[in-house]
Parts: C-alpha cells; sequence; structure tokens
C-alpha cells in the first residue's frame, strides 16, 4: 500500500510540474498569438496534466477504504465551502465595485481548492491519528 | 465507543498492517479503530467479527456518547 502511495505521490508532483511549466512556458505565448484557434490551444493545454491530476485524485478516492473516504469528503466539504465563500464573497464586492477582478484572477479559484482541500485533508486526518493526504 | 480490537490483535500476534490487509483496510485505519478515534461502519465491523469469528457486541461495546 505504502508503494502505491509512493507511486501516486510521484504522479501528482510530476503532472503538476507539467503544469508549473507549461504555465510558464506556453501561457505567456496566449496574449500574443494571433490566431483564435492557437490562443485557445495554448490557453487550454495546461488542462490536460490538471484533468490527469484530478482524475488520479478521484481514483485514489474511490480506491480508498472508509475511513480514507470520510477524511477526503470532509476535506472536500471544506475547500469548496472557504473557496464558495471567498469567490463569493469577491464577486458581491466586484459587482458593487469595491473590487475589480478580471478573468486571470479565476484561474487561482482551482490551486486555491487545492491547497485547502490538501491543509484539510492533511488536518483532518491527524484527528484520525494521521492519515494525512496521500 | 470501545472496543477489544488490539487485544484480540495482539492475541494472534498480527501487526497492525497484517490486520488492514485481512480487513481491506488502511494500516492507519485500524490504528483509528484501535484508539478510539473512528467507529467502523457496520460492513467493517461485520467483517471484523467474522475475522475473529466472534459476535460484533464481544468485539464493540458502546461508549457514553
Amino acid at each position: 500500500m505504502r508503494r502505491a502511495v509512493t507511486a501516486y505521490r510521484r504522479q501528482i508532483f510530476l503532472l503538476m510540474a507539467v503544469y508549473i511549466g507549461l504555465m510558464w512556458l506556453v501561457w505567456p505565448h496566449v496574449h500574443t498569438a494571433t490566431s483564435l484557434p492557437l490562443k485557445v490551444a495554448l490557453a487550454l493545454v495546461p488542462l490536460v496534466p490538471m484533468s490527469a491530476a484530478l482524475w488520479l485524485i478521484v481514483m485514489d478516492v474511490v480506491g480508498g477504504d472508509e475511513l480514507q473516504q470520510r477524511v477526503h469528503l470532509i476535506a472536500l466539504s471544506i475547500a469548496t465551502g472557504v473557496t464558495c465563500a471567498a469567490s463569493f464573497m469577491a464577486g458581491v464586492l466586484c459587482a458593487a465595485g469595491v473590487l475589480v477582478l478580471g478573468g486571470d484572477d479565476l484561474m487561482w479559484v482551482l490551486p486555491a481548492t487545492a491547497l485547502i482541500y490538501a491543509a484539510a485533508n492533511w488536518v483532518v486526518g491527524r484527528r484520525y491519528g494521521g492519515l494525512g493526504c496521500s | 465507543m470501545k472496543n477489544r480490537l488490539r487485544e484480540l490483535r495482539d492475541r494472534h500476534a498480527w501487526s497492525q498492517g497484517d490486520l488492514a490487509e485481512q480487513l481491506e483496510v488502511s494500516r492507519q485505519t485500524v490504528n483509528a479503530i484501535e484508539t478510539g478515534k473512528y467507529d467502523p461502519s457496520l460492513p467493517l465491523a461485520f467483517r471484523i467479527a467474522k475475522l475473529f469469528r466472534m459476535n460484533i457486541e464481544s468485539i464493540f461495546e458502546p461508549g457514553k456518547e
């Protein structure tokens, strides 16, 4: 089981590295690309490693035992709740003209959810004796 | 909820990993049940009882809720 966790972590880190690399290398060209199809393709390329990582996470949750699934569920509820509340607050402030938000800011919703999820997973896992996030 | 999982596991000289493997759960789950941090679902409680050839109520007893 420990070997599977190590392989899972390695795959997640690899996909995240690919994602960061793509954002670093490809994203700057999105604004300068002249043709629309190229612009769309460049903009959506980072979704490939991100989708693969999400798929791996889903498979990890599905393959977990009942306590692991409970920890994932609690962590996901916390992450979703916090992100929804923060997004709603930002949206309301934006609509009121207090805050100015661009489309680029929406890109932070998923990483923020993932970070809160990882932190919540670790904290909740510790409550049950250190399951942590795999 | 109190349980006798640790005692029963010791009696069989099984490690938490051994028991986890037989119950098809993680070692952390066995640890959480043993330390009373997690109450197993009914199906898992039945699997534990079947493994030790005992009744559920002779392994688990309700604590003060």
